[in-house]
Parts: structure tokens; sequence; C-alpha cells
């Protein structure tokens, strides 16, 4: 077991999955010689070469749309999108390929690619640099879409990934690169659950639904709520596409109220789709509506007022006061 | 004159940390804004920092080659002015006789931006009471009532009209108390249905249990019912000066008190009645002690808590004992204990304003009592008619176990005992 | 100081025989990198292009190239200090933009990458409104039609179709105006700027794409990034392309010129690839010593813009209390903006609700609402 930073943990993941298996490649700006905006695939090159580790030219299609033509020829690409703000120009290349192939053809071409994106505000950073564009993909049939917490889960994540036959997008949280560090134990095998969420913390009066950056802030909420004499239960989905509904629906229907919790605006977010599903299979098991609390429904804004728009323990708080009432 | 203090920075490199390599100023020098301070090496590359005060360096409070953490105080500088102008801090700072640094944030490595600001992981000092994030009120034109679907479910399953009920929930909804409050009043299915059509009610805990011993007992004893009219204006003149008496004062003294004792009478003299069916060693088995169950109507269904070894107790305690067994019935409190070992049963259709019935055995026993409504009517007294206080008894029998006559004697000891509560002398 | 219109140039050779010292960097593609002062101030006879700028015009655009560089260092140092989240350097492109814009009317429209401050501040825009984008107080908020200067455009290259759809505009008004759009050389990768050359050349629009080749894209050198040098590609566009040295004031200067000139007579869009250096890192969160080399970057310190200006002035005459002066009118300029930057407040976010539609839906204003009511309700708000 060893004390490493997000950020470490997912250079440790990618170096492992590299090591196991040669056909795994990653492509991206700036990420050889430089080691990546953030670092994350720092000294890779060093240590399998500018083959396995390429610096692309300045072209967010370019590295998705080539990364699935040498899938197509057998590698296992993983691919860096430097800003999730700049996901964009790769958005065709995403929609109408990558979450397509095995459906368009039956099974015959496939997509097995890793698309790594780092997410989330609170960085204090300028336009296209905070945002969580989640939503934009979820809908998406074909693709799935994973987001580690914590150190731990991005090592496992990552790997777990990369072996997977389908195209993942991993939503790496930046705020918590350098800043979270945890155990993460570097023998352990992939554990083979890329679709599994897990129940962080139990409790018995409301479940808090979280991923990425928000679990930590449901968790300080749970705590508070805890010396307030109030049980939450926090369930970190670790998996937004698909979502695991056995876990979501058993603590749906033990504790009877949900709040979910993402930075991304809330019409039509990742919350919506927790909603309507809960409340359809679990209806009379819920004693309140299920209540989000998420970013607001404007573009991501200036840096000086983005913690009026990322969710704070506070408004958790304000919210499950909400919930319990009912 | 202000004291200022340029602290460490994030300068964007990803550190949360860095090392002073060298100090570029002295104590004592004046320096300008922008003059390099101090070479730092972070964890990628050597930094050179410009200060952002002028004035005098007052002192240098990081030793060179000591590794800090941002937002650590690296240099003082005495910038020979009133407080700090222009420094846009967050709201709230205020101003302090030691300035303090222009905001540098609470830096996060990051590599791009300043960093996460630390955020309250608290909840946050409140001016107004309140949630504003209160749900918008329930619209002024809404017709239907107000319950959410637990509540609506629950009505529904006790067959609650939720129109009927008042509601005392929040923000004017009913509540799940207000459901059952409404159940426990009416006493069941009112037969009111909203719209046309069916419902559905499923079947389960006490509701299906009972019915299994119904169809149990149904189907396998032989059930004959008897039945006979009773002047019971003595058993009532009786309650009455019961009611007076310093020994019943605190206690309730209904007919059923009455009815209870003339059962355990009556049953000595007809053992038969205190048997049971054993069908597995074809046997039947006659029971020395009395144990007599009540059947009570609850929210929840058919209950018949019993009350073992009636006979052995003192009017007082059995009226006490049927006066707990009915407030704990109608609460849904029954013991488990005392829902098993009844040897006989009393169930009284008088209070639902009926004076007769073929009632149904419980199982395992030899006979049921349902005892009517006691009401006045004409009545031939001494060859005059009368309006006395008259009751149905009708009981139900195993005919297995009880034949025609001694289920007759069994009631007409009833009888006879309820007409005539002194007979009750000879009788015992 | 007499100021005169005319200079006496120091000739050094003739185009075809001095050597194109751009070596760093520079692919032996056959492609000429146009030069008309050489780095130690020299005057080169180029056979197509000769200096169009006055004396008087070179000393103004020298003050605007020296003042935008001191701000530039300003904003270097107001991150160091913590109170900018970011600043992306613009030392060492300053004759590639100011010789640029020079060579356009005030009312010709400008659309910028996001490293444009000295085009910005030719053009009259307050510094701190570039500033305070990069303290988060807002994102870019200027007058665009006023200043005839886009917003500052933070995805690469998006920048380009937008620019091309406004010279459409122009074509179609039959206005005579010519569009500059400015890019660097990493922006041209992306797939949208090759749809706007696509376009502007089938649309024979009046832009000028300004390939502003700082060598790096990032930490991703030329050599990675393309094959084909930005000027050379656009034949393949069908539109004229130039390379110019990106650190001579008069040659970028002319060569822009030139296709002004094009572009207004109907001849359609031109890419002028400036060959520059970023002496300083992408931006301040960078780390440029982990992917080029300390002896690169003193070659490229010998090609400063400013020192070839400098001492092209000093040559002509110009005295020392100039430069003097000009440094002090510098400091002042930069406390002045430093004191306006620190004393910045952001609008409180619920301001911004106006500005998501034009009319906000009954949903937002909804919102709005509570996120108001919210805010008013914590201590110190």
């Amino acid at each position: 077991m060893v004390q490493l930073s997000m950020a470490k943990a997912i250079t440790a993941g990618l170096s492992r999955a590299m090591d196991r298996n040669d056909k795994v490649v990653t492509i991206g700006q700036d990420i050889g010689k430089l080691g990546g905006v953030f670092r994350i695939t720092d000294g890779l090159q060093e240590r399998f070469g500018a083959r396995r580790v390429m610096d692309s030219p300045l072209a967010e299609a370019g590295i998705v749309g080539t990364a699935l033509g040498m899938a197509q020829r057998g590698y296992v690409p993983v691919c860096e999108i430097q800003f999730d703000g700049f996901v964009f120009p790769a958005f065709d290349q995403i929609i109408n390929q990558a979450s397509r192939l095995r459906f368009r053809s039956r099974g015959q071409v496939t997509a097995p690619i890793v698309i790594r994106l780092p997410y989330g505000g609170n960085v204090g950073s300028i336009e296209h640099h905070g945002e969580s564009p989640e939503a934009y993909f979820t809908p998406t049939p074909g693709l799935r879409i994973v987001t580690p917490s914590t150190p731990a889960d991005a090592y496992e994540l990552i790997q777990q990934a990369i072996d997977s036959p389908d195209p993942v997008i991993v939503l790496e949280p930046k705020r918590l690169y350098h800043s979270l560090k945890g155990e993460v134990d570097l023998d352990a095998p992939p554990s083979g659950e890329l679709d599994r969420a897990r129940v962080v913390r139990l409790g018995s009066e409301v479940t808090l639904i979280g991923y990425g950056p928000m679990v930590s802030t449901l968790l300080s909420a749970a705590k508070v709520l805890a010396d307030e004499g109030h049980s939450a239960e926090v369930v970190d989905l670790r998996s937004i596409a698909p979502i695991d509904w056995a876990t979501v629906e058993t603590s749906a229907r033990k504790t009877g109220r949900i709040v979910v919790a993402h930075e991304a605006p809330r019409t039509s977010g990742v919350g919506a789709e927790l909603a309507a599903r809960t409340q359809e299979r679990c209806f009379y098991a819920l004693e309140a509506p299920v209540l989000r609390v998420t970013g607001l429904d404007m573009p991501y804004p200036p840096s000086r007022v983005e913690t009026d728009y990322v969710p704070s323990v506070d408004r958790v708080l304000q919210t499950v006061d909400r919930a319990l009432a009912y | 004159m202000a004291l200022q203090h340029y602290r460490l920075p994030d300068v964007g490199e990803g550190l949360t940390e860095a090392t002073v390599l060298a100090w570029l100023v002295a104590e004592g020098d004046r320096i300008a804004v922008n003059d390099p301070v101090v070479e730092i090496e972070t964890a990628k590359s050597v930094v050179e920092l410009p200060s952002p005060y002028a004035g005098v360096v007052s002192g240098l409070l990081v030793p060179v080659g000591q590794t800090v953490e941002v937002g650590t105080a690296l240099i003082a500088v005495e910038d020979g002015v009133g407080a700090e102008v222009a420094v846009a801090n967050e709201a709230g700072a205020g101003a302090e006789p030691e300035a303090e640094a222009p905001e540098a944030p609470a830096s996060q490595a990051t590599l791009v931006g300043t960093g996460p600001r630390e955020l309250k992981q608290t909840r946050l000092p409140r001016k107004t009471a309140g949630n504003t994030l209160a749900a918008a009120p329930p619209s002024e034109v809404d017709v239907r009532t107000l319950a959410k679907p637990s509540v609506r479910k629950l009505a529904r399953d006790l067959g609650v009209d939720l129109a009927a009920v008042t509601p005392t929930g929040p923000d004017g909804t009913i509540s799940q108390d207000d459901v059952t409050a409404a159940a426990t009043q009416h006493g069941g299915w009112t037969g009111f249905l909203a719209e046309r059509g069916e419902t559905r009610i499923d079947v389960t805990g006490i509701r299906r249990a009972t019915a299994r011993a119904m169809v149990e007992s149904a189907f396998t004893a032989p059930h004959v019912t008897e039945w006979t009219d009773v002047d019971v204006t003595r058993t009532m003149e009786l309650l009455e000066r019961m009611k007076t008496m310093r020994m019943f004062r605190d206690v309730r003294i209904t007919p059923t008190v009455l009815v209870a004792r003339a059962v355990c009478v009556a049953l000595r003299r007809n053992p038969e009645l205190n048997s049971s069916w054993d069908e597995k060693n074809s046997q039947i088995v006659r029971k020395s002690y009395i144990n007599v169950g009540f059947a009570a109507d609850t929210p929840r269904g058919l209950v018949v808590p019993v009350i073992h070894d009636a006979d052995a107790m003192s009017t007082y305690d059995l009226a006490v004992a049927i006066n707990e067994l009915t407030r704990t019935a109608r609460e849904g409190k029954t013991q488990p204990a005392n829902l098993v070992g009844g040897t006989f049963t009393i169930t009284n259709i008088g209070v639902f304003g009926i004076d007769a019935g073929t009632p149904i055995l419980v199982p395992g026993q030899a006979g049921i009592l349902a005892v009517g409504q006691i009401t006045r009517r004409p009545w031939v007294v001494e060859d005059r008619v009368e309006p006395r206080w008259v009751t149905t008894l009708a009981m139900s029998f195993d005919h297995r176990m009880v034949d025609g006559a001694e289920g007759s004697a069994f009631l007409s000891d009833m009888a006879e005992i309820l007409r005539d509560p002194g007979s009750t002398l000879i009788l015992a | 100081m007499t100021s005169t219109n005319a200079w006496t140039p120091r000739i050094v050779g003739d185009a075809s025989e001095h050597p194109d010292d751009l070596a760093t960097g520079t692919p032996a593609d056959g492609i000429e990198t146009v030069q008309l002062l050489d780095a130690e101030g020299g005057a080169v006879r180029h056979p197509t292009y000769s200096p169009q700028l006055s004396a008087d015009e070179v000393r103004d655009a020298y003050r605007t190239m020296f003042l935008a560089r001191r701000i530039d260092v300003e904003g270097t140092n107001l991150q160091r200090q913590g109170q900018l989240a970011l600043w992306a350097p613009a030392k060492g492109q300053e004759a590639a933009q100011i010789g640029a814009i020079t060579a356009l009317r005030p009312t010709d429209m400008v659309y910028p990458s996001y490293r444009e401050l000295a085009m910005a501040m030719h053009r009259g825009l307050d510094p701190v409104a570039i500033l305070q984008i990069m303290r988060g107080i807002s994102h870019a908020t200027w007058d665009v039609d006023a200043l005839h200067f886009g917003l500052f455009a933070f995805v690469v290259g998006a920048q380009t179709l937008q620019a091309t759809g406004y010279a459409m505009g122009v074509t179609l008004d039959g206005a005579d105006e010519v569009v500059l759009v400015c890019l660097g050389d990493g922006a041209t990768s992306e797939g949208h700027v090759s749809e706007a050359l696509n376009f502007a050349a089938v649309f024979n629009a009046p832009v000028i794409f300004l390939v502003q080749n700082n060598q790096y894209a990032i930490s991703v050198p030329n050599s990675a990034q393309f094959r084909g040098a930005p000027a050379a590609r656009a034949a393949g566009f069908g539109m004229p392309g130039v390379r110019v040295d990106g650190n001579d004031l008069l040659a970028v200067h002319s060569v822009v010129a030139e296709a002004a000139a094009r572009a207004r007579a109907g001849g359609g869009p031109t890419l002028v690839e400036a060959m520059t250096y970023r002496i300083g890192a992408h931006t301040t969160a960078d780390d440029p010593t982990r992917y080029r080399s300390r002896e690169e970057e003193e070659s490229w310190a010998g090609r400063d813009p400013l020192v070839r200006i400098e001492r092209w002035l000093r040559e002509q005459g110009t005295p020392d209390s100039y430069f003097s002066d000009l440094a002090a009118e510098g400091d002042e300029l930069a406390t002045d903006v430093r004191a306006r930057v620190l004393a910045l407040t952001p609008d409180g976010i619920t301001e911004l609700y106006d500005y998501v539609l034009a009319e906000p839906s009954a949903a937002l204003v909804e919102e709005r609402e509570q996120v108001i009511a919210y805010l008013a309700s914590l201590e110190g708000r």
C-alpha cells in the first residue's frame, strides 16, 4: 500500500496497463515530453518510448478518430483530451463513430478505446477549463462513462477502462488530481467491476448520491448530519453510464429519501435521470421527492464567483433538510 | 505604517510547496514592486518571485533550504503607508491592523488556475432562518387531496377515503398518522369509491392469516349454530348496581364482563364446550383451564386476544383484564402470547347493532358465542307485554365434539344466568 | 527631438544573398522568410517588399510594443504574486502583432486568439480588461464593435470560422474592409481551421489569416505539429501564403499591407505565417525547461523584436531620454494597471442570469430568485 495523489495513481494505473499489454498506446497533446499539462503521463514516454506515448498535433477530433483506427488495427489506445471544454471538436468521432461501431457492424468492428478527460470546476481557472460536460455523453448508447472519486478508484478504473471492450470515457476530477491523496494497493488486480457503484458511507435516513468531485462534498455533509443526529448514506456512482441501479434502488428503498449532487447544470443532468428512474421504480418507498443540488443553469461563470455555482456542503445540507421535512 | 506579508502563491506548476533556494534581498533593503526577492524551487523548476510590495524589507521569514507550503509568509515588507490601498480581498475581510497579503488564494496544485478555494465543509452561518430551498407552495387550484405516495397507498390499504381526512401534515398534506387515525375511527372499509370501477386490495398480514384460519375452521369442523333470545333486564340492573359499588369504582363495567363470568360458569357445567379436537390422535382434549378469547375488530383486521384462566379471576380482575385487552387490541398492540391458547371465544356483534349470526369457530375450539345487541323489546312478563332488555345469544359449536343436547344445555345455562344472575349461586 | 519621416537605412545586403537566419525551427522547405530588418537593425533589400512605415510610425509602433511588453511582464508578476489565475505571455511576439495591425485601418475587424495583448493595446483596449479575465472577474466583455477587436478565444482556432464569416458579411455589404484573424502554429492542426481556410477561399472572403508561429504549442514543436508549413499549405487551399520574419516589424507590416490591399481589391484571403518565438512559457502554469533548451532560448533572444527596433531607432538618432522617458511611462502605466486590477471586484453570480438568453425563461427567473434568496440568507453576503 502506498499513499498516492490521484494524478500519480492514474499514472501508476496507466503504467501498469502498458506493462501488461504491449498494445496499449497513449496519444494526446503534450503527453510525451512534457508528461501532460497535469503530469499524468509524467515519465511514461521515457519508459515506454515515443511510439507508445505519442505527442499529437492540436486536434481533438484527430486524437479520437485516429485512436479508433489504431484500435481497429489491434491496439488499445488511451486518448488524453487536455480539458473538458475542449472535448467538443471530438464530439462527432465520439458520438457518430466510437459509440456506434459495434452496433453498426453487429460486432464486426468495435471501439475498445479510452478517452481520458479532466473535468470539474472550482479550480480558479478561465473559460473551458472547469466544465462538467458529462450530460452531453450520458444519453449516448454504446458509451461507458466512469469517474473516480479517490486515488484507489482512479488506479482501478483506468485499468478497468483499458481492459474494457467498449469505448470508455474516464472523467478525471481535475481539482482532486494533486490535492487528494489516498491509499492505493498497487498490487491489487482490478476487480472487473467497471459499472459498479459503491456505498461509501452507510446510513438510514437519506441517500446522498454523487460522483467524482462531489463525493467528498457529500461525505462532509454526511458528517455534519451525523453530528446533528441524522444518518445519511452516501453512494458514489463511479459509473454514470451505465448506472448501477441495483445499488441505487436498494439504498432508495432503505432510506426513502434521495438527494443527488453534481456540478453540471441542473437541466437534463445525471440527477434528472436518477430522479426519473428512482421515482418510477421505488415510488411507494419514497417519503420525499428526489431532490437535486447542482450547478446553475448558466454557462460556467468566471472563477471569482464559481463557489456560488458549484454545490457546496451548505447547499447540500439545506437540500437534505428539505428532504427530511417531507 | 503597514507591514505586508508576501505569502508563497501557487505559481501554477502543480505545487503545494516550494523550497527557498536563495534570497535576492536582505533585511533593510529598499525594494520596489516587482523586484525579484527570492528564488524558489518547485517540484519542477526554479522560479523567481517578484515582490508585490514596495518598501523596506523588514524580515526574511524562511531560511534558505527550507521547504514551505503554499500560503506561508516568505517576506515581510514595511510599506510606509496606512492601511493597504486598493486591495481587493474577499468580502468580509475588512480592514485589519496588520494587512494580510492581497488574497493569495488557498492553493491547490492544479497546474491551471489558482486552484480550488478552501470550501467550508460545514453549514454556513445564516442571517435569516428558514430554508430558502423550500419547494414552491402547493398551487391554489389543486383539487386533489395532498398526500405523498406512501400515504396514499396506506389509505388505500386501510380503506380510508382521503377526501374525508383532515390534513395535519406539512404544507397542508395528509400525513401517515392522519390516515391511521381515520382508519381506527371508522373501523374498516367505508365502502366509498371515489371513482367507478374496481379497487384491488392486497391480502397480507393479519387479514391473510385470519382468512386462512376461517377457511380451515369452516371447512373442517361441522358447525351447528343455535340461538335463543334472553331477557337480560336483571343483568342490566346488576350492572347498574355494580357501577355504583366502590369495588368497581375505577374500572369500566360493561355487559361483556358479566357475559364472560356467565361463560365461565356455563363451561364448568358443560365442559364439552371447553375442548379441542385432536385429529392426529383421534382424541378430544378436554381442558380444565378456561381461557376466554374476545373477538376484536381492529384497523389491521380481526384479532382474538385471550384472557387466560378467566374462571380463576375475580369479577374485578376480569373487568380490568377485559378493558386492557380492548385497549391494546384497538391500538394494535396485543402481545403475541395473548393471541394464543384460547379455549372458548365470545364475539360481540351487538356493537354493530346486530342480533344474531352464525359465528365461525376459532380453529381448535369447540364453541363460539355471539352476543347480539341489548335492546328494549316487548316481552311477556307474567302474562303482560312489557318492554324489557333483551338480547339474542347465538352459539356455534363443533358437532364432532359437542352433540345437540350438550350444546343446547350450555346455551340454556347461559340464558338462565343472564336472565337471572342470582341463579349463578345455584349453578356455579 | 526633431521628428522626421525619412530614415536612412543601413543596408546590409539583398534578400537573395542575406542568409535566412531563422534557422532554428524553420524547416528547409524552400519557402522564403521575408525580412526587411535583420536582428541587428540592418536593412535588407527585398525584390518585392519594401518598408512602408515612416520613422515616426516606427517610433509609435515601438512605443506600443514597449508598453505592451511592460504590461505583459506585469501580468506575469501579478500571477507570481497570486493575483491572477493565469497569464499567457505575449513576450517576443510584439512585432508580429503590431506590424500586422498597423497595416490595417482602425475600422478593420481583428479576431484575436488569446495572446494578442499588443494588438489590443494598439486598438485602445484597456489592458485591465484582459487582466480581469485572468483574474477570474469576468470573461471577455469589451465593446467589440467600438474597438473592432474581437473577444479573446480560448478554444483554439474556433475564431477562424467566425472571422471568415464576418469577412463574408463584409463582402455581402460590399464594404471596403478587411478582416484579420490571429492563430498560432498549433491551431493550424484543428479541423475547423482547415474549414475556415477553405470557406475563405471558396467565398473569396477578405480575410487575412495571421499565423504567429511561435515555434511551440505548449510543449509540441513544429516538427511534431505538422510537416507542411502553414505558409505552404495556403496554396493547397487556393490562396497565397507568405512566410515572414515575425520579429521584423517592417517586414510583417509590408507583407500584411500587401495582403490587405489584395483583399480590398477583391483578391480574396491570404495566409501570413509570421515566424517568431514565445520567449515566455505557454502560460505561467507551464514549465518550458521540460521541452526546450537554454541555448535555443538564447539564440532567439538575439532576435528580439524590441531590441532590433531600439537599435534601429538609436541609429536614426533617437536620444537616450526617449527610452528612459518611455520606460518611466511604462512603469507608470504598469503601476496604474496593477492598482486597478487589484481593486477589481466581480459581479455577483445572479447578475449573470441576464446574459444566458436575450430574455430569461420562467425557469431561469425562478432559479435566480432562489439563488438570490439563498445567498441573502448567508452571513457575510
